[in-house]
């Protein structure tokens, strides 16, 4: 057997005689199967209700009788946001977004009915889901079993015994965290097979490729990750006088790399660059919208531009006279316009949070935590990014909803308005068919490679420098 | 074969090891003496290869340690003044960790024929080294050292602490081992167990060899006095 196997092996045997490794380990695995069972429990209620609304919202809109197709655009529809089947791993920043959205003409609403409006302040602190055990607390884990690695054999003696038999620094080193990486998948891969095991079951079969690279991607990434943190612990242990030293510089990383250089650069981020509270944001909105006139209203002045060419075009005196309903027409150019401005504003925040991001991201060629964390929630679809496609994608069917309705109002509804005693004018309602239901479509796995090149990079650069500093450290290190 | 070419080992102004020549041959056991401080153990973490030189060369069968110190390996043992080993591990394992990572994977029966060699009773063999004394740490030590089938053994105090029984059994073992051929390195600061088991003596102050003496030639008085106004 190769030396750095023994070593390990050696290692390994001596790290689990210890009862506070296996107790630690078991307050890990108890965490785990609470995350797991509140995770499941919560993507199988949450699918299951966005299901069951959103096919009740698709009757009531069928359901609908003949009336005016302005009155559909405004009686509105639903955007129901399902989770990710591996929200089950990584709850990332779902639980602070809504999963619904009210669709009506002329306005763009926020979305509604997050888990933390549900909750108490308890949320703030943190959910427990499998993927913060295993970026914060199997990290820990590591560090505690592995800061002795190096150290105590210092301490000891065996050190000068263990290279006079000819193993090299890079030897020991290299097996020491073979044989601390053996522990940290000992915990990490069975916690993979239960994601897996409920991501499959979940899905009910109807696995895609796009699901399943991301599910690999995770089983990697997060496999680096704590390879990364097993380098740390042996290479601070190997550069350590005394176990206590390497002890006390391994807990100081960690509340440095998993706490305060996240925040930090996040504060940092949104000091810098400052985004608009929620109701000057919409304020700003409504006050651009209102520059634009009111469409509901034809004689609007704004709107004059847009009379005067179309009764020159059409060769007619007054928008009574023309061949199509001029008020549907106003409608769908005000549509157009309102659109603009709110994704106008929208992208101007978004630019806002990817400016505020970049610290963050940045901060991950300095902490690993902050690479995994962002990819993880991006792997699993509960990321802002993925949230933003939602809001996005419900926008676009707001926008394409209102315009049919308004598209129905030129066609069907004529230009001369009922009298008194005459009947409102209606259309039939097998229209309502024409508008399709809404499908919420994760963005392909692809997009998690454009917007976190970053924490891609940042892993890889983790991995050459730590290399490169087992290569240095084993030239360097001494005995005493 | 242990050879010193005006070893010389510097920290800063301090000057540990001064120039020292030294030739230990096959069956040889030079007993190195000095208080704290006098370069016993800078000579020997030369030798291990754990500590570079200033100037001058250590080699071991003519390799020059500071040139090739993974290859020299191959070639010695050391048994520190503590042989602390791993208290969860009992004899034998602790010999089969140590004597495989050089390279060497005996049996059981050669196993506990090495630490019967090193003077252990059988039936410590299986016990955990927490519940061993310093002296059965020490038997554990040497019979590590001998699995390597080294030509070059290295000791740094290796009887401090023991009781009297205990460091005559050891010197036994040493005494037997060089009869082997093996040639022996020992620093020390019992005077009486050098002249009793070195052929060779040398005192060491301030980082000089001042004295070297053959050990037939000198009583343990005599010995005790050059030593009392050397250092």
């Amino acid at each position: 057997m190769p030396p750095q196997l023994l070593i390990a092996r050696n290692f390994r045997s001596n790290a689990l005689k210890n009862r506070a490794v296996y107790l630690l380990i078991l307050f890990i695995g108890i965490l785990i199967t609470y995350a797991v069972i509140t995770s499941w429990s919560g993507f199988v209620k949450q699918n299951e209700s966005t299901a069951h609304h959103q096919t009740e919202t698709r009757h009531d809109w069928l359901d609908n009788p003949d009336k005016h197709p302005h009155r559909m655009a405004h009686y509105g529809n639903f955007a129901f946001r399902p989770k990710a089947p591996l929200s089950i791993f990584d709850s990332g920043m779902e639980s602070f977004f809504g999963n619904t959205i009210f669709l009506e003409a002329h306005k763009q609403n926020s979305v509604n009915f997050s888990e933390a409006g549900f909750s108490t302040g308890m949320l703030r602190f943190g959910e427990i889901s499998v993927a913060m055990v295993l970026q914060i607390l199997l990290p820990l884990l590591l560090f505690f079993i592995g800061f002795t690695s190096i150290a105590a054999e210092r301490e000891n003696g065996t050190l000068k015994i263990i290279l006079t038999q000819g193993i090299s620094w890079k030897q020991l080193i290299l097996g020491k965290i073979i044989g601390l990486a053996q522990i940290a998948m000992g915990v990490f891969v069975p916690v993979m097979l239960v994601t897996f095991v409920l991501w499959f079951f979940l899905q009910d079969g109807h696995i895609t490729s796009d699901e399943t690279v991301r599910l690999l991607l995770v089983f990697l990434s997060y496999g680096i990750y704590l390879l990364l943190f097993c380098v740390i612990a042996v290479l601070v242990s190997a550069a350590s006088k005394t176990s206590k030293s390497a002890l006390i510089s391994l807990i100081g990383l960690w509340l440095m790399l998993t706490i305060v250089l996240p925040r930090a650069s996040q504060a940092l981020g949104s000091y810098l660059y400052p985004a608009p509270v929620k109701v000057t944001f919409l304020a700003n909105i409504e006050k651009d919208v209102l520059k634009e006139g009111d469409s509901h209203n034809p004689d609007d002045i704004h709107y004059k531009a847009l009379k005067d060419s179309l009764l020159t075009a059409y060769g007619v005196d007054s928008t009574s006279q023309l061949p199509f309903n001029y008020s549907g027409f106003v409608m769908a150019e005000g549509e157009k316009i309102s659109a603009r401005i709110y994704n106008s504003h929208f992208d101007n925040l978004l630019r806002v949070y990817d400016a505020q991001n970049s610290f963050l991201k940045a901060t991950a060629f300095l902490d690993p935590f902050v690479a995994i964390k962002n990819l993880s929630m991006s792997l699993a679809g509960t990321d802002y990014r993925t949230y933003t496609d939602f809001q996005k994608q419900a926008e676009a069917y707001r926008y394409a909803m209102a315009q049919k309705m308004n598209e129905l109002q030129i066609k069907y509804i004529s230009n001369k308005k009922p009298g008194p005693d005459e009947k409102p004018v209606v259309i039939d309602q097998k229209h309502w068919e024409e508008v399709p239901e809404f499908k919420y479509v994760q963005p392909m796995v692809n997009t998690v490679f454009e917007h976190e090149t970053t924490s891609f990079f940042a892993l890889l650069f983790w991995i050459g420098l730590l290399y490169f500093m087992i290569e240095i450290l084993s030239k360097e290190l001494k005995v005493n | 074969m242990l050879e010193a070419r005006s070893l010389t080992k510097r920290y800063g102004s301090h000057l540990a090891l001064d120039n020292l020549n030294l030739i230990i041959k096959p069956g040889e056991i030079f007993a190195l003496l000095g208080q704290n401080g006098a370069g016993k153990t800078t000579t020997i973490n030369l030798f291990l290869g754990f500590i570079e030189p200033t100037s001058g060369s250590a080699l071991i069968n003519g390799i020059a340690v500071e040139e090739h110190p993974q290859e020299i390996k191959k070639h010695l043992a050391y048994i520190p003044e503590t042989v602390t080993l791993y208290p969860n591990l009992t004899g034998l394992e602790n010999l089969q960790y140590f004597s495989s990572l050089a390279g060497f994977n005996y049996s059981k029966q050669q196993l506990s024929d090495l630490l019967a060699h090193a003077g252990l009773q059988s039936q410590s063999f299986d016990q955990k080294l927490a519940g061993y004394s310093k002296g059965m740490r020490q038997k554990v030590g040497i019979a590590i050292a001998v699995a390597k089938k080294a030509k070059v053994l290295l000791l740094d105090e290796p009887t401090s602490g023991l009781d009297p029984k205990a460091s005559n059994e050891f010197s036994e073992i040493i005494r037997s081992l060089a009869a082997e051929g093996t040639a022996i390195l020992m620093a020390t600061h019992d005077i009486f167990r050098a002249r009793e088991v070195a052929t060779s003596i040398g005192i060491m102050r301030q980082g000089n060899l001042v004295s070297t003496i053959s050990a037939q030639d000198i009583s343990a008085n005599e010995l005790e006095q050059l030593y009392l106004q050397t250092v």
